[in-house]
């Protein structure tokens, strides 16, 4: 082939590349470490915090009616789960902090919630939908990986819990 | 005009060259799942509030004398 060809070919390929999305975070890999806000109260979170313990990091805004709905269910499952070695932290994706504000006033929860204003967290952690949630293991990487939310991925998340807590 | 004719491959490829080049041109900016928020206002909603809808159409049907009443959630005015 000529280099006129090949330059053409090289070209429609990353056309091609541009155009398709990147891979959202895998099972296996490392998560991103993160240093933000909290959204209520003052001081930050890391996600080397939470090492040698399990996460779940979810992604939220408060537009979002999954997002609205699965809330007070990861409440719940937070006062279920307490003591047991295992964190759950939301990180809000609102535009404006107040409407995660108002929200959080009207469904309180008891975890840690943070405040990414520049959304460089979601970039990196290749956010693909809202909400998108993620449980880590001790040593930072996603075990597990929702896009959406159903009620069904609760009992999902208590069996990915419970294979990881098995000795 | 060589480009123009479909039948011939070297036309064909520079066709293909040029459309996925024009992809590379113009000004794609893919909104992010977080940034849809305004896209779910209730403003933003194409269809609106139902009964306001069914409302307007009854009126706008009755002046039309078109036949015909107009259902919604809740229950329509009952007139016809």
């Amino acid at each position: 082939m000529g280099a006129r060809v090949r330059l053409q070919c090289a070209m429609l390929i990353a056309t091609s590349l541009a155009c398709a999305g990147a891979l959202a975070l895998e099972p296996g890999e490392l998560a991103p470490d993160f240093d933000l806000p909290l959204l209520q109260g003052e001081g930050n979170r890391k996600l080397a915090d939470y090492r040698q313990d399990m996460v779940y990091v979810d992604f939220w805004a408060s537009w979002c009616g999954p997002c609205r709905k699965s809330l007070p269910l990861y409440e719940a499952l937070h006062q279920e789960l307490a003591g047991q070695g295992v964190n759950i932290v939301a990180i809000n994706l609102d535009e404006h902090e107040q409407d995660a504000i108002e929200f959080l006033e009207q469904h309180p929860v008891s975890y840690p919630v943070l405040r990414d204003a520049s959304a460089s967290t979601p970039v990196a952690w290749q956010v693909k939908a809202m909400p998108s949630s993620y449980l880590l293991d001790g040593s930072g990487r996603v075990v597990r990986a929702w896009a959406g939310f159903e009620s069904s991925h609760l009992e999902e998340l208590r069996d990915a819990i419970a294979e990881l807590q098995s000795p | 005009m060589r480009l123009l004719n479909c039948n011939h491959p070297e036309a064909i490829r520079r066709m293909v060259i040029s459309l996925a080049m024009l992809g590379l041109l113009v000004a794609c900016a893919p909104v992010q799942p977080w940034e849809r928020g305004r896209l779910a206002l209730t403003r933003m909603s194409l269809e609106g509030d139902a009964l306001l809808e069914a409302m307007d159409e009854h009126v706008y049907s009755s002046k039309e004398a078109a036949s015909g009443g107009i259902e919604a959630a809740g229950g329509g005015c009952g007139c016809n």
